[in-house]
């Protein structure tokens, strides 16, 4: 099925200058959806239950009030977004953690993607009760194949409970990718969310979070490296409305060549959440005369008892950082490279899972192989 | 047991809220016609080239759509803003030749005091003419240029303002911008020669003082090469049940190695909405210090911009924003890096009470020619209840790799921990909060010239009791 994309997405909540071009993203091509590249698990943790939201009445312990919920949920990417994601996908993939329990073995979700594929795919993510679930999603192709792969997420974490969600995106350089994601986190509860992203070729990344409960909090990482003709356009909307709800942000990466760069970052305090912190860091590193960087890093406040903080570095490698490598024998080259990759590592930290890392690694070196 | 919560009070505006009859007062019919706008221009004198300008400027005006962000304008009715009022009197260069109500108006806003004692030169316009227009002999002989608009557009100067005059804020800018092409009146023309220094500041104050008035003032200044001035602005207005308007419209020209400092205190009374336009371009080595205090009108959107075209040409903005009930104040910056190795700084503060609404928004842009360019954006906001609201919204655009962008934003209320500390040390704890807003608010005030800066400790009046809740 081809289908013509003409969406308006990644919407910033409050609209600033038409100039910049930075209140909303506007996607317009068309796609071939022919369903190749569904997920792979390799195997289930004790304490998951994986089904289809379609059947899920079958599924052992299922909470259908739960599941209307993480309905509700807004997503990142925002409305005409899902209107999309409806329309195309069939049924939704529904990773649920049991009550209580502590899953200390990730699942993992591997979308192994060839050219010419194109899927769209929703999945849902519920954390009962003062469980803890981590899940891996990787997204690969080969470097230079094309195709579409759009992904919804809609994570729930229950009081007390805490969802790893990393995500690993590391499709052809043809690609047009969509990663929408929104998550409800209750009192106690908590999201950590990494993505990696450094493949595709046009991606679009939203994730909205909505701590509503006492002493919520959502953590995100995000590392990201665009080369050659690649463009990410992210967008971060994080709700506190939960008292004592804390949240952390941190968005670090490298553009080189005519890579193209938007990050909207969005903390909202809102009235009555009393006690509540929301912090934003972003790094980026510009390698290239030819790249675009735009950062909105916006904060809105209804709530006199609260902190909010945003901070912002751009640029190039500092000059004593050059110098010094240069003075260990290092070219500029190698000194952006070895950089480039402190960036990016830091994020790849956060990941624990070695056949990830591997992953991420081998895409890295080959990717600066290339470029040397 | 449950506990006070520190208050702030809101501005004390008393001392602008006085008025005059203005019966025998020239006005043009409310709305927004062709014939009203030929009707000004007939009225001004005007030359043929600015009467096709504002008649342009009205096609523009009335094609272009309002904003679809910043703070809500819908109370605004252009058929029933006046957009002419001229006072019954000539412009005067001696205070005593000054109709006795308009002078006294001057006088309680402290303009005449001010000028016999710390300023070179002084403008005073009421509603849409100057009144009065002054400027010291010595400064004069130095070959400086302080005049009325509507004498430079006439006199030997118009070819100069004819060069510059809105091609910084073109008309089709938006849709206030030509408006204000439509029907500008008033404002000041200022020209300072190659080398020269002026000493001590030029000051233009604008009174708006008819109900249901718009003020439309043109401020063109240039500064030649080598040049150095400081320019002053002042603006207030008693308050109204209906709306008034100030769609102003400030171009400077700061020439190579030259300097400017544009200081505002923006005051206006809380029917008002203030859409005004700033906008500066420095030529090489050039340097524009914008130093903005707002803290009157209903709402504002307000964000003096730098275009640093030249080389080594620097810019820096530092504003304060106070919010109190019923207003929504959206102000920042804009700066635009095109020339190489320029440097940008903004630096602001905004405090947030009673309802009152504060955004802060700017944009900084480093185009790919701005080689080494350097930008620095700090930002802070103050909430002193949890019935207001402060945003912040800075974009930063960058297209080249050699360039360093910095950014960073705070907002909170008075930290527990400071007063703890202030306390420890034997202060008080009233006095440990009046000392940390009156600090907050510091960094700003001492960038302004002293009178002024005693004009904005006066306009806080920062009155603290008991605890914090």
């Amino acid at each position: 099925m081809e289908k013509t994309l003409n969406l308006k997405i990644n919407c910033l909540p409050t609209l600033t200058w038409n100039f910049l071009k930075l209140n909303r993203a506007e996607v317009n091509e068309s796609v071939v959806l022919n369903g190749r590249g569904q997920s792979i698990i390799q195997n289930i943790p004790n304490g998951v239950i994986v089904g289809n939201t379609d059947n899920c009445g079958d599924c052992n312990g299922c909470d259908r009030d739960g599941s209307e919920k993480i309905k509700d949920i807004a997503t990142g990417m925002g409305e005409e977004a899902d209107r999309f994601f409806s329309e195309v996908c069939d049924g939704t993939l529904m990773v649920r953690a049991k009550r209580g329990m502590e899953i200390r073995e990730p699942l993992c979700l591997d979308y192994r993607l060839g050219s010419g594929d194109g899927t769209a795919v929703r999945q849902e993510i519920i954390a009962e009760e003062g469980s803890t679930v981590t899940v891996i999603m990787d997204y690969t192709s080969e470097r230079e194949d094309r195709g579409f792969f759009g992904v919804q997420t809609r994570l729930h974490a229950r009081k007390g409970a805490v969802i790893r969600l990393i995500k690993i995106e590391l499709l052809g350089r043809n690609y047009l990718h969509f990663d929408d994601i929104g998550a409800l986190v209750e009192d106690g509860g908590a999201v950590e969310l990494v993505q990696m992203e450094l493949g595709g070729g046009r991606n679009y990344v939203g994730v909205n979070t909505e701590l509503a409960g006492y002493k919520s909090s959502f953590t995100g990482h995000t590392g990201y490296l665009c080369m050659g003709s690649q463009s990410l356009d992210m967008n971060y909307y994080i709700g506190h409305s939960g008292k004592k709800s804390e949240s952390s942000l941190i968005v670090r990466g490298a553009l080189k060549d005519k890579a193209k760069k938007n990050f909207r970052g969005t903390i909202d305090l809102k009235h009555g959440a009393k006690g509540a912190c929301g912090d934003e860091q972003e790094e980026t590193l510009l390698l290239s005369e030819g790249v675009l960087n735009k950062t909105l890093p916006v904060i809105l406040c209804d709530e006199d008892d609260v902190e909010g903080s945003h901070g912002a570095t751009i640029g190039r490698l500092s000059s004593d950082i050059l110098f010094y490598m240069q003075s260990r024998g290092m070219s500029p080259g190698e000194a952006e490279i070895l950089m480039t990759k402190a960036k990016l590592n830091s994020i790849r930290n956060q990941i624990t899972d070695e056949k990830s890392i591997g992953r991420i690694q081998h895409y890295m070196e080959e990717a600066f192989d290339n470029e040397r | 047991m449950e506990k006070e919560r520190t208050e702030v009070n809101d501005i004390d505006r008393s001392m602008y809220d006085f008025r005059y009859s203005e019966d025998d007062f020239y006005r043009v019919d409310e709305g927004l016609t062709p014939e009203i706008v030929l009707q000004i221009s007939k009225e001004k004198h005007d030359p043929d080239w600015m009467r096709e300008f504002r008649l342009k400027s009205l096609d523009t005006y009335h094609k272009l759509n309002v904003t679809d962000w910043g703070p809500d304008i819908s109370g605004l009715n252009m058929d029933d803003i006046v957009t002419y009022v001229r006072p019954n009197t000539k412009m005067s260069a001696k205070w005593e030749e000054v109709p006795d109500d308009i002078k006294e108006t001057f006088e309680r806003l402290g303009i005449p005091q001010a000028e016999r004692t710390s300023l070179a030169g002084v403008g005073a316009q009421y509603d849409s003419e100057l009144v009065y227009h002054n400027v010291k002999d010595e400064v004069s002989e130095l070959g400086v240029v302080y005049t009325d608009m509507e004498s430079a557009l006439t006199g030997e100067y118009e070819q100069m303002v004819k060069d510059h005059f809105m091609k910084l804020v073109p008309p089709t800018d938006h849709k206030f911008a030509a408006l204000h092409g439509a029907v500008w009146s008033g404002g000041s023309f200022v020209y300072v020669p190659p080398g020269v220094k002026v000493d001590i500041p030029l000051q233009s104050y604008f009174r708006l003082n008819a109900a249901g008035a718009g003020q439309f003032e043109h401020t063109l200044i240039i500064v030649s090469e080598g040049a150095d001035l400081h320019f002053i602005e002042g603006c207030s207005a008693p308050k109204y049940n209906v709306a008034n308007l100030h769609a102003g419209c400030v171009e400077l020209y700061v020439g190579k190695n030259a300097r400017l400092r544009y200081s505002t205190i923006e005051n206006w009374s809380k029917n008002m909405y203030n859409l005004n336009t700033k906008r500066a371009v420095c030529e090489e080595g050039g340097v524009i210090e914008w130093v903005s205090g707002s803290f009157g009108s209903h709402i504002s959107y307000l964000y003096p911009s730098s275009i640093l075209k030249g080389d080594g040409s620097r810019a820096e903005f530092t504003g304060i924003t106070f919010a109190g009930t019923g207003q929504n104040l959206d102000t920042g910056a804009k700066m635009v890096h095109i020339g190489k190795r320029t440097s940008s700084f903004i630096n602001t503060k905004s405090i947030s009470k009673g309802g009152g609404i504060s955004t802060y928004r700017s944009s900084v842009t480093v185009m790919p020619s701005a080689e080494d360019a350097k930008a620095s954006v700090s930002c802070a906001s103050l909430m002193l209840d949890d019935i207001s609201r402060s945003d912040t919204v800075p974009a930063m655009d960058i297209r080249t790799d050699k360039a360093d962008v910095g950014h960073e934003a705070k907002i909170g209320r008075i930290s527990d921990d400071a007063v703890f500390y202030l306390m420890s040390r034997g202060i008080s704890e009233e006095d440990a909060k009046a000392m940390i807003v009156s600090g907050f608010a510091d960094q700003v005030s001492k960038e302004l010239p002293l009178e002024y800066a005693v004009e904005m400790n006066n306009l806080i009046q920062l009155e603290m009791k008991g605890s914090i809740g």
